[in-house]
């Protein structure tokens, strides 16, 4: 088995359960009582994460970075949560988390903030991160990290990943139709941005927290104020769908009459 | 795991203790104060667990003066955190009746008969009145108000932020570990397990955290304290009888609402007379609203989420909110037998502070900053301690953090609401007027009470609505709810005159969807069900279950097939409501209901409560 | 004068899906909008009989990538294929088919044009001579529409969202552009597609019918017992008696459940809501559903919608679907089969 130096882009998100509405700021929409509303690492970053951390026991000397944009504050809540699930170290960089932010700018932070990892060894390095994320939703930011640090090698919608005793892997992403592509990558470097791979949910481990929180913490209070530019990119609107319909009520009707009711209405 | 110090539950007494030490280990020069005796070289350890999935889920909305807050804070900007604001007015309303459906006592139907008569001379408007004078005991007119959510969240950035302290929520404490009467630390909860808290894929049993001090916070439904009061018994004449539930709602407010930021709105009355209930205004056009329904209105069918909704849509409180949206919901169980319910506060390696410990003050209806006195105290004692390398007995806690709550205000004006509230025990009127003589003599004359156990004094539903509902009526009813696995109360309630609530999906909306829209509950897998009935044969008997008509979170619900009811923990906002209203009782041991309320994940998801 | 250049891929049978017909309509008005012309460029194996099928559509040129490198899809050559027929072009816009193959490569080639990327567009006009897309944000719950200064600018347009050109068809003049393959641009082998048996197929993409099952299927009924194997009977023998797509419910999916039974045949590409798909389908049937936003989102894109639930008050249903039947699903369903075998 190979050594990796797993990179995990994953920025933070309003926890999905929040109720969320948009409003116009004076540089542009935000997410409205955005810094009140509790945040958690985006949920593909997540499974990216959890990936890593699996592939990283597999693999033993290998490492896992996550590499994380937010608003301290934000940051330094979810890492309370996520310090306890996997071991990694963390490079905070304090931003905007906002999903209205540009992915091309945020892409460029990032990678800066990766080619500064000490020790990088682009020979042994997947840039992991999620395929999405839960605010911009584009899947337009990992493929930027990699052409900017010269990874020829991309996977998007990844859901599995098998490496082999050569280095080399054999990685599934998801295509149209439930199904996958299966490929062969002759070995690192390169970025996978992940689905929701297969992995279950791990449980809170105490002696993990301990050890990550000895880099965790320095990295929060060290974190880099950074500025995302969104030069360009102008927003006419931005709105919640009103989609209230007029629900008609059917009660007490026999289901065999519903069934009729429901097979018309399919084959109209 | 070995640490300096363990600590159970974030809350505003963990924030006084954690912000207090944290600033005490390290000198003014940056260097560490003091040396971590499990770690050598290393400063000391010091963990606080907390069960909810975040810091700040699951609290409430709150009006302090806090003296003790304003203390650890010196410089405390109220705009660095969001929803707080000092207080500006405050109101006390009188509400009637005007739905006619409460069940008042005549000396309320007179009250409010000569009211509504002097309606021309006095301060009666929308069906209430508001009360010309706040009696000074209960005025926090120098305080401020907020979501706890937002302020524990507050002042867990800022511990995080010194480095000194970690704090990891998501993470239940399942008991404290008891050698020869001394706590050695804490067990952390099974992972990995079935709802039967058997092993299941990826099983993880629960690690011993092992501490020379043990910080117990855990509130008064709180497993470990809880635990502690079991295995060493309260103190003589000590106990925790008197209990309420809290529900509201966070709410945005109506652009034509008119009610300035600071507003403090405490009414009384209505929708039964043992209902209270409080608005707060906070910044930005929002407010939290709600009630609390205590163990001492003798109501087999206490729903507090039908009740909620009664109230607010209250003519007086109506008019303020119609229009506005809930944007948080939530609920917790309050312990309000105060001085009364003091426990042993300190042992061999263990130290009791906040709610759990009996600090909140029953007279003042104060809570928060009293809690967060007995941190600051417990953590200028520990200091002490440390720095004189002296062990954490209980010789030496006593000295240090019992001595420094015994001399202070907390415990003079514990002391002089001890018994203010025992008149509600017998009547509203006896309660208010308890209330009075307690505040007005310093505690020095009270009303008597009845100081029985909730389920001692808890009536059958065939009890409370005689000569309202025939027991055949009941039975039928309870037949048919039992058959839809539906709770009694919103029939019972219909028939004896409260109206239907009329949904708008923006306040009024089923109790699942303020579950799914304002408390986001919910649960992650590989945990056990916390809710255990005890006594499966006592359920079978029972034909009161209060635990099913109070659940906060409609989490109990009736067994359509009889006897023990059915408990769905994804629904669960850990009220522990469940915990002091079951009708029944361990047979052996008459202080403990039939449910046992265990350390538990998931839960509200909402930080602005 | 504006050019758009509208980038397509062909198929592994060398024809044109129906999203690169729907970015070529999107596409064409655009050009027409901007009053600016329009290029179509193709890249795959086999690329002639896709360029055919939009030989008529109004084109200026039609330029092509093809051959085996480019047969499979694969960051690095898609890349360099797109790259070099964008280069070609110099267009100002480019607009995909946001499929899968076109969304891995899209971002990476903004960057190397110096341009900038929208995906996941849902909406394309032209207001006061200049562009607005439409595009969702935080999981299809606020839309926003946005201009960008930065050119060119890629919009992968989500399929679906356009209604596809027609009646284009021709015999295409194909200008070959030439790729030069960097080193390693070969390191990746695309395998082949794993698809799960035919028999367990429950996501069609083209189908008429989104079937959404929610946790109640697995929930006790109202003889106290669970019947999983009755849910999973019902709910297959649906899907396929009518040809429909499945989807379901978070809580149904999760794999990490509280010991309950769980559907065999549901994964998480089934999982449609917030942290799930929002599917397009023109009819959508849920059942046994229940939660408010943000559960609820999956039903964003479906047109019309009917749902089946105890619950009156169901939030997948009150406000959102066109008709609440509350009634027993199993009832209904076992029923609704029988229908449409008979």
């Amino acid at each position: 088995m190979s050594e990796l130096q797993i990179v995990v882009c994953g920025g933070i998100v309003p926890d999905p359960l929040q109720t969320l509405a948009p409003q116009m700021g004076p540089t542009g929409p935000a997410l409205k009582n955005e810094m009140m509303l509790p945040a958690v690492l985006d949920p593909w970053a997540w499974h990216s994460l959890n990936e890593a951390a699996n592939l990283a026991k597999k693999n033993p000397g290998s490492k896992v970075t996550l590499v994380s944009l937010g608003p301290k504050a934000k940051l330094q809540q979810v890492m309370m949560t996520m310090a306890q699930k996997v071991p990694f170290e963390l490079v905070a960089l304090d931003g905007p988390a906002s999903g209205f932010t540009e992915s091309a700018e945020v892409a460029a932070l990032l990678a800066e903030a990766i080619e500064g990892i000490p020790g990088l060894d682009k020979s042994k390095l997947l840039v992991f991160g999620g395929w999405e994320s839960a605010s911009r939703g584009a899947g337009t930011t990992m493929q930027v990290v990699g052409e900017i640090l010269g990874i020829a090698d991309q996977f998007l919608a990844v859901d599995q990943i098998d490496v082999q005793a050569d280095g080399s892997f054999k990685v599934y992403e998801r295509v149209e139709g439930g199904k996958h592509q299966v490929s062969v990558c002759a070995g690192a470097p390169a970025v996978l941005g992940w689905a929701t791979g297969n992995l279950p949910e791990p449980p809170n481990n105490p002696q993990i927290g301990m050890m990550n929180m000895r880099t965790i913490m320095p990295s929060l209070q060290k974190a880099k104020p950074t500025q995302v530019k969104s030069e360009g990119l102008k927003f006419a609107s931005v709105e919640q769908p009103q989609q209230r319909r007029d629900t008609k009520i059917v009660k007490d009707m026999p289901a065999d009459q519903i069934a009729a009711e429901i097979v018309e209405w399919i084959r109209k | 795991m070995d640490l300096d110090i363990v600590c159970v539950g974030f809350g505003p007494a963990m924030g006084g203790f954690l912000t207090t030490l944290s600033k005490g280990l390290v000198n003014e020069d940056g260097t560490p104060a003091v040396d971590s005796k499990v770690m050598p070289g290393m400063p000391p350890q010091v963990i606080c667990y907390e069960r909810a999935d975040d810091l700040g889920f699951g609290v409430s909305g709150v009006v302090t003066r806090g003296r003790a807050i304003k203390g650890s804070f010196p410089e405390l900007n109220l705009d660095e955190i969001p929803m707080a604001a000092p207080v500006k007015e405050e109101q006390l309303l009188y509400l009637m009746d005007p739905i006619g459906a409460s069940r008042r006592p005549l000396s309320m139907r007179l009250a409010d008969g000569t009211l509504k008569a002097l309606k021309w001379m006095l301060p009666v408007k929308d069906h209430a009145f508001k009360v010309p004078y706040i009696p000074a005991f209960m005025e926090k007119h120098d305080g401020f108000l907020a979501s706890l959510g937002q302020f524990n969240q507050w002042v867990g950035g800022q511990l995080m932020a010194s480095g000194a302290v970690q704090i990891w929520p998501g993470t239940p404490v399942e008991k404290p570990l008891i050698e020869n009467g001394a706590v050695t630390g804490v067990q952390l909860i099974d992972q990995g397990v079935d709802k039967k808290g058997e092993p299941d894929a990826g099983f993880m049993p629960g690690m011993e955290i092992k501490a020379p001090l043990t910080v117990i916070a855990d509130g008064p439904i709180g497993p470990v304290g809880r635990q502690i009061d079991e295995a060493l018994g309260m103190p003589e004449g000590h106990h925790h009888h008197d209990w309420a539930v809290g529900m509201k709602m966070v709410i945005d407010l109506p652009e034509t609402c008119e009610l300035e930021v600071g507003t403090v709105i405490h009414t009384l009355g209505f929708p039964e007379p043992e209902i209270f209930g409080f608005l707060y205004v906070y910044p930005g056009k929002v407010a939290s609203a709600g009630i609390f329904v205590p163990s001492w209105f003798d109501n087999p069918v206490r729903s507090t989420y039908r009740y909620l909704q009664h109230w607010l849509q209250h003519p007086a409180l109506w008019k303020h909110l119609k229009g506005g949206t809930m944007r948080s919901w939530g609920a917790k169980t309050i312990q309000e037998s105060g001085r009364r319910g003091e426990p042993h506060l300190v042992g061999n390696g263990f130290a009791r502070i906040g709610e759990g410990s009996g600090s909140t003050n029953v007279l003042t209806n104060s809570g928060v900053d009293e809690a967060w006195m007995t941190g600051v105290q417990l953590a200028d004692g520990v200091l002490e301690l440390m720095k004189e390398g002296k062990e954490f007995t209980k010789e030496n806690l006593e000295a240090t953090y019992v001595k420094r709550r015994r001399e202070s205000w907390l415990e003079e004006e514990s002391r002089m609401a001890e018994k203010a509230r025992d008149g509600f025990q017998r009547s509203f009127l006896r309660g208010m007027i308890g209330m009075a003589m307690s505040g007005f003599t310093k505690g020095k004359m009270n009303m008597s009470g009845d100081g029985r156990s909730p389920y001692q004094r808890v009536p059958t539903p065939e009890e409370y609505y005689k000569g309202r509902i025939s027991p055949d009526g009941i039975a039928n009813l309870r037949a048919d709810c039992q058959k839809a696995g539906k709770s009694l109360h919103d029939e019972l309630m219909n028939r004896v005159g409260w109206p239907e609530i009329e949904y708008d999906g923006q306040i009024l909306m089923s109790h699942q969807d303020a579950l799914l829209k304002g408390g986001k509950v919910q649960a992650p897998g590989g945990y056990a069900d916390h809710v255990v009935f005890l006594y499966p044969s006592e359920c079978e008997k029972c034909g009161t279950q209060v635990c099913v008509e109070i659940c906060s979170g409609q989490a109990i619900t009736t067994n359509p097939d009889g006897g023990v009811p059915l408990f769905d923990r994804e629904k669960c906002v850990h009220c522990g409501a469940c915990l002091w209203n079951c009708a029944t009782h361990d047979p052996a041991n008459p202080e403990k209901g039939g449910i046992q309320f265990k350390a538990g994940a998931g839960g509200l998801h909402s930080a602005e409560n | 004068m504006s050019k758009v250049l509208v980038l397509l891929h062909s198929e592994q049978d060398g024809s044109l899906a129906k999203s690169g017909l729907e970015a070529v309509g999107a596409a064409k008005s655009l050009a027409e909008g901007l009053g600016g012309s329009l290029v179509v460029g193709v890249f795959g194996g086999e690329i002639a009989s896709a360029a055919n099928a939009v030989a008529g559509c109004g084109a200026e040129k039609i330029l092509g990538v093809a051959g085996a490198d480019f047969a499979a899809s694969r960051y690095a050559t898609d890349a360099a294929a797109a790259e070099a027929i964008a280069k070609a072009a110099g267009a100002d816009y480019i607009v995909a088919p946001g499929t899968m193959r076109m969304n891995r490569v899209l971002a990476g080639v903004a960057y190397r044009l110096g341009g900038r990327v929208d995906s996941h567009v849902t909406g394309l006009a032209v207001e006061g001579g200049a562009p607005v897309v439409n595009r969702w944000y935080y999981r299809q719950r606020m839309m926003g529409r946005v201009q960008r200064d930065v050119r060119p600018w890629v919009i992968a347009i989500d399929p679906g969202a356009f209604a596809p050109l027609t009646g284009t068809e021709g015999t295409a003049s194909i200008e070959n552009v030439a790729v030069a393959l960097a080193d390693g641009s070969k390191r990746t082998s695309v395998e082949g597609i794993v698809a799960p048996a035919a028999d367990a197929q429950t996501i069609r993409p083209d189908a008429d019918l989104l079937f959404v099952a929610g946790a109640g299927w697995t929930k006790k009924q109202a003889d106290g017992q669970s019947h999983v194997k009755e849910a999973e009977e019902t709910i297959l023998g649906f899907v396929k008696g009518a040809g429909a797509s499945l989807g379901s419910s978070k809580s149904l999916v999760d794999q990490s459940g509280e010991g309950e039974a769980v559907l065999s045949f549901l994964t998480h590409l089934n999982q449609v809501g917030q942290t799930g798909a929002t599917p397009r389908h023109p009819k959508g049937l849920a059942s046994c559903c229940h939660g408010e936003e943000p559960h609820a989102v999956g039903w964003r894109f479906i047109t019309e919608r009917r749902a089946i639930n105890l619950d009156a008050n169901c939030g997948w249903a009150q406000g959102k679907a066109d008709v609440l039947y509350v009634a027993d699903a199993f009832a209904v369903m076992k029923k609704v089969n029988e229908l449409l075998t008979s």
